[in-house]
């Protein structure tokens, strides 16, 4: 089997990231932030190591300002919900996630807040130029995907968020796509609010993500209940973090995460230049394919490529694909916008998207594979 | 002394900050208001170490 289809899930992880699951759940199996004997304080002690270690990974001044979900999505829908006010606007880019889309479109539709798109070739404006042309009186915040989880193609520019701060514009940076393969510090000030997923490039295990940020403004819970402290209270305590993590923590994987955060930290420049090495190589060897389109081919990337094959549907392609033991992925990919802006909502796309645990023969596999579909 | 704090976090921040100012300090179960852990020192130092972060000191029988 050859598993490309990393931008949903990495499915192969660091071994040190199985043994810190099975350590936590054999050893330590109690929840932090609970019971207070002496198993629960090393619960609690391991959270916040772990809390500190996501902290300084993405270069918070104070680095426990990390909120932990058991997603990015939950992390969106937490900072949307709870940060944006009445009569609020924000400003997006068409190639954000539905998980940014539609926590926004659905505070649209109850009156709440309105929300604008950029479109797709204004993204190459100036920063100034962008600002001026989408930003009104009333923007909150800009909130910016790190990376298309489509095409790969790079969206977050720091100068565009540096122009969003000179308009006294709050900073949202979705990085589920490539944090942990791209450096990001939160340090210079730019990027005020960094949502984070563990299951994905940070290469830990599904049901972790988490809101980090760099002040901490009051944020209304998105769930209230248990918490570990104030317990005589009917409503969630204004105190951060545990007032914005009701409920108990997923603690077997956020002692993973820190783990795989190890692992990224330690091997970062490995990651990184096997990704692009297998990415170039994808890209150079699927642009000899018969009638393909690959979409946002000039365009910094991370390792994910999306395509089409003339007269081919996406699907007809990934059925195909799967029959040899390939995995990819077509549709519509949570990205609606993305697949708007490239007149692809009728046919989706295929999606390749690499891992550093990914060989190079698996490429020319599968570019063998896919030729044949043409001939 | 207990130095108890409202949020679970702030206690390892503070048994950190501690330790790295070599005060010797551990974390213990908290004794009409706190969080369930605290942490507990017989230094006074303490107290100007965590200068900054919001605590309260609770004192046999503050």
């Amino acid at each position: 089997m050859i598993y490309f289809d990393n931008a949903a899930t990495t499915k192969v992880k660091p071994e040190e990231v199985y043994k810190a699951f099975e350590y936590y759940v054999r050893e330590i199996g109690v929840s932090p932030g609970r019971g207070s004997y002496s198993l629960g304080i090393s619960a609690s002690r391991m959270l916040y190591q772990v809390r500190k270690k996501i902290g300084i990974f993405f270069g918070l001044e104070n680095s426990t300002n990390v909120i932990f979900t058991k997603n990015s999505t939950e992390a969106i829908n937490l900072f949307f919900h709870g940060f944006l006010k009445t009569g609020d606007h924000v400003v997006i880019s068409c190639y954000e996630h539905n998980a940014v889309l539609r926590p926004l479109h659905y505070l649209k539709s109850i009156g709440m807040i309105d929300y604008s798109v950029i479109q797709r070739n204004d993204l190459e404006l100036s920063p100034e130029e962008l600002l001026e042309k989408y930003a009104k009186t009333n923007t909150k915040v800009l909130a910016l995907t790190l990376a298309s989880n489509l095409t790969g193609r790079i969206i977050y520019k720091s100068e565009i968020f540096e122009e969003a701060k000179k308009r006294n514009i709050t900073t949202f940076l979705d990085a589920s796509q490539g944090a942990g393969k791209m450096s990001l510090s939160m340090k210079n000030g730019q990027i005020d609010y960094l949502v984070f997923t563990g299951h994905k490039d940070l290469m830990g295990l599904p049901g972790t993500g988490g809101l980090c940020c760099r002040d901490k403004e009051e944020i209304t819970p998105l769930l209230q209940g248990g918490t570990g402290i104030f317990g005589d209270a009917y409503m969630n305590p204004k105190v951060f973090p545990e007032g914005l993590e009701a409920g108990t923590l997923n603690m077997p994987a956020i002692w993973a995460l820190g783990a795989a955060i190890d692992f990224c930290q330690q091997n970062r420049n490995e990651i990184y230049k096997k990704e692009k090495e297998l990415t170039e190589l994808l890209l150079e060897q699927l642009s000899t394919i018969k009638n393909i389109i690959i979409y946002d081919y000039g365009f910094d990337r991370l390792g994910v490529v999306g395509f089409n094959i003339d007269g081919c549907s996406s699907d007809e392609i990934v059925k195909y694909l799967d029959t040899w033991g390939i995995c990819t992925r077509g549709g519509i990919h949570c990205a609606i916008l993305a697949h708007e802006a490239l007149k692809t909502v009728k046919t989706g796309a295929v999606r390749v998207s690499v891992s550093s645990f990914n060989a190079v023969d698996e490429v020319y596999e599968f570019i063998d594979i896919l030729r044949r579909l043409g001939d | 002394m207990n130095i108890a704090f409202y949020s679970t976090n702030e206690v390892f921040a503070g048994e950190e900050k501690l330790k790295q100012n070599d005060i010797a300090c551990e974390i213990v179960p908290t004794p009409d208001k706190y969080c369930g852990v605290c942490i507990e020192t017989e230094e006074e130092e303490a107290v100007s170490i965590l200068e900054g972060m919001e605590f309260h000191i609770i004192r046999k029988g503050e």
